[in-house]
């Protein structure tokens, strides 16, 4: 299918999901409209122009919120959609968050305000995803183990083992919970636009998305992956490390998860919680979806996706709906892309009906 | 010494009436993924299946004591159940819609439609109580206990058969053991059972043989939505007796991974939800003790983890050591 037709085939699911996520909504809200308003309209910062002629800027959190949640969702979508280029479902991408979190943090907290903190603790964090991957693709390749299970119980050991490390060993006994003391001031990340969150975080998310576009076009490796995701069969025969090339690209998936880690901590929190809420991750199989497995267009649907998101948040706030409405308009978004005879048997029927309306007039 | 006998088996016995407990919902979600397994058919949305049940069990029961304040009371919490059933066995039934109508990857769908119970349980539970963690505020009914008679004073069989409170085992934890033997019996003894996995073994050559491939697998499908929300049923009416926001806590997941460990055989698969239920009560245990929560915690995944590495090693000496005696009978005739 030629990319513009696959996109309007997408525009349409995501459509018919807002649709009915908007009948779901009118069930279970007496305001519907509001929230369905705020839904949309969220993300967006408000101009104004104030009574002297001055123009002010409105809600830059909420769009501060789109931006850096849409960096967070493209780093977790590469680690979901390179594995999926060896046809490997990883589901792990919470747990190389976590521990990519959780290794920027303590690099962070031992260096110190010393100047090598800030890249020192992005690449352990990357180091950390990556291992954390690597462990999956290893329990794949040498012993056969289901993926899908694997990942998830390894996102199960992953918080557990964040829990202890925070709880126990970088607790920061002077704070009211339990959380690690701040990060040092050279080790984070300042904001690009004042009074958000946005950080540098928001440029490293299409840079790694060129990087893992050039390293599975243009290396050894990425065709490796590509040809063991194609016909692993052929690839064993011609001589392909298969194996090889799909722990690597978990490993390589789980670096990029580990980055959102690093985002998480050192730009965004600047401090890691003990019961930082997992979950995002998951996030990360609908961004893939959405970019139907196409790394270059993850940063977009990176973007779509962060916009409902933040929305559903604002929606939260402003009127009764809970925002796990958006869970429910994400689960449709996933079902609709995914069912391949659901658009032309769609078309087929509206077209028959509007023929018999049409028969009918004449 | 005989009592000290005593008291050990009593604990031993408390462990395997706890194990039992905890390792029913798993039982029913993991024959419910060896059904539709064997039928061709991969089933992520267990997790969903459950959630869904539990939920519809936990409110049907609720409500049916609000409509028909006159109904005799053990009616509630059958209403329930059998709206369970439904309502999970439904969600399944959408499940082979989009897979085998719509031609929807059936993982993706499944994780979709996981998604989907975790989003619309929780909206409804909002909507419904105005909270978003529990159903605490609505009386909601369990599903009454089995005990055996007479077994009052009798010391480590009494605490076997009626639990370790003398209050009997939930009527389901009969239900996941008769639904394995049903199971384990229909797989391997009935026409259905045969045919069902001749669709999943080879689609083609059952095909060929004029078999109703997509109707065998609708019914694999519909089978594993219908015994998994028997666990999730068990879940909210049972276990405990309230939904909770993600009450299926990943069991379903569990489950499936139950079906691998377990060879896609149904006793090996039971054995190997056991082997979880008994991971929990463990967990449960050493909790008690000094031992951190959060390694406790990491018990469950991590001998899912091992077991499954297990087995796999173990399969692959058994070929190998299949293969040697095939060389030594060939050698020696």
């Amino acid at each position: 299918m030629t990319p513009s037709r696959e996109g309007a085939r997408i525009a349409l699911a995501v459509g018919a999901a807002l649709a009915l996520g908007f009948a779901v909504m009118a069930c279970v809200s007496d305001q519907p409209w509001a929230a369905f308003r705020a839904l949309l309209t969220g993300p967006l910062p408000s101009i104004e122009r104030a009574a002297d002629g001055r123009v002010v800027v409105h809600r830059l959190v909420r769009f501060g919120a789109w931006l850096q949640d849409a960096t967070t969702l493209t780093l977790v979508g590469l680690a979901i959609a390179i594995p999926f280029r060896a046809r490997q479902f990883s589901l792990g991408a919470d747990g190389q968050l976590f521990m990519g979190a959780l290794a920027a943090a303590a690099i962070s907290l031992g260096l110190g305000d010393t100047p090598t903190a800030l890249p020192l603790a992005f690449l352990a964090a990357a180091a950390a995803g990556a291992g954390w991957g690597l462990v999956a693709g290893l329990l794949k390749t040498r012993f056969e183990a289901n993926e899908i299970v694997t990942t998830l119980m390894l996102n199960v050991v992953a918080v557990q083992v964040y829990r202890l490390v925070v709880g126990r060993v970088l607790n920061d006994p002077s704070a009211g919970f339990i959380t690690t003391p701040p990060l040092p001031e050279a080790a984070t990340l300042a904001p690009l636009i004042a009074r958000t969150t946005v950080t540098a975080m928001v440029l490293v998310a299409p840079a790694a998305v060129a990087a893992a576009l050039f390293l599975l076009r243009r290396t050894t490796l990425g065709y490796e992956i590509d040809l063991a995701g194609a016909n692993p069969w052929f690839a064993v025969r011609a001589g392909v490390p298969v194996a090889r090339a799909t722990a690597l690209a978990f490993a390589l998936g789980g670096a990029f998860a580990g980055l959102a880690g690093f985002h998480v901590s050192n730009a965004l929190l600047k401090r890691l919680p003990v019961d930082l809420t997992p979950g995002i991750g998951l996030e990360g199989i609908v961004v893939a979806l959405l970019a139907r497995g196409r790394v270059g267009a993850l940063p977009l649907a990176a973007l779509g996706y962060a916009y409902l998101r933040v929305g559903a948040q604002a929606m939260e706030r402003a009127t009764d709906v809970p925002r796990e409405v958006v869970l429910v308009i994400q689960a449709l978004i996933i079902l609709f892309v995914v069912s391949d005879r659901l658009a032309p048997l769609a078309l087929g029927l509206a077209r028959r009906a509007s023929a018999r309306i049409g028969g009918r007039a004449a | 010494m005989s009592l000290d006998l005593v008291a050990a088996g009593t604990v031993a016995t408390v462990v395997v009436a706890g194990t039992l407990r905890a390792a029913t919902p798993i039982i029913f979600a993991s024959l419910g993924g060896l059904i539709s397994e064997l039928a061709g058919c991969i089933n992520v949305a267990l997790e969903g299946v459950m959630l869904v049940a539990a939920f519809a069990g936990v409110i049907t029961s609720a409500y049916s004591a609000l409509w028909f304040p006159d109904a005799p009371l053990w009616l509630h919490p059958w209403l329930g159940c059998a709206a369970g059933l439904l309502a999970g066995t439904a969600l399944a039934g959408l499940l082979a819609v989009f897979h085998l109508e719509l031609g929807a990857d059936l993982i993706v769908a499944g994780i979709g439609l996981n998604i989907l119970a975790q989003g619309l349980t929780v909206l409804l539970m909002a909507h419904l109580t105005g909270d978003k963690g529990s159903t605490a505020s609505l009386t909601s009914f369990a599903l009454p206990n089995l005990r055996w008679p007479g077994m009052d004073g009798v010391p480590v069989l009494g605490v076997l058969l009626n639990g370790d409170g003398d209050a009997g085992h939930n009527v389901l934890v009969y239900g996941a053991l008769a639904a394995t033997g049903w199971v384990a019996w229909a797989l391997r003894h009935t026409v259905f059972g045969l045919r069902l996995r001749a669709a999943g073994e080879n689609a083609e050559a059952a095909l060929a043989a004029g078999l109703p491939v997509k109707r065998l697998r609708y019914a694999g499908l519909l089978l594993s939505g219908l015994l998994a929300s028997g666990g999730g049923v068990f879940l909210g009416m049972g276990y405990l007796t309230l939904f909770q926001a993600d009450m299926a806590a990943g069991r379903g997941y569990l489950a499936l991974a139950a079906v691998f460990l377990g060879g896609h055989r149904p006793l090996g698969t039971v054995a190997a939800a056991l082997v979880f239920g008994g991971a929990t009560v463990m967990a449960a245990r050493l909790g008690l003790l000094a031992v951190p929560a959060e390694v406790v915690f990491m018990i469950p995944p991590l001998v899912t983890i091992a077991a499954l590495v297990l087995v796999k090693q173990h399969q692959r000496l058994a070929a190998r050591r299949r293969a040697a005696a095939g060389r030594a009978t060939l050698l020696s005739s």
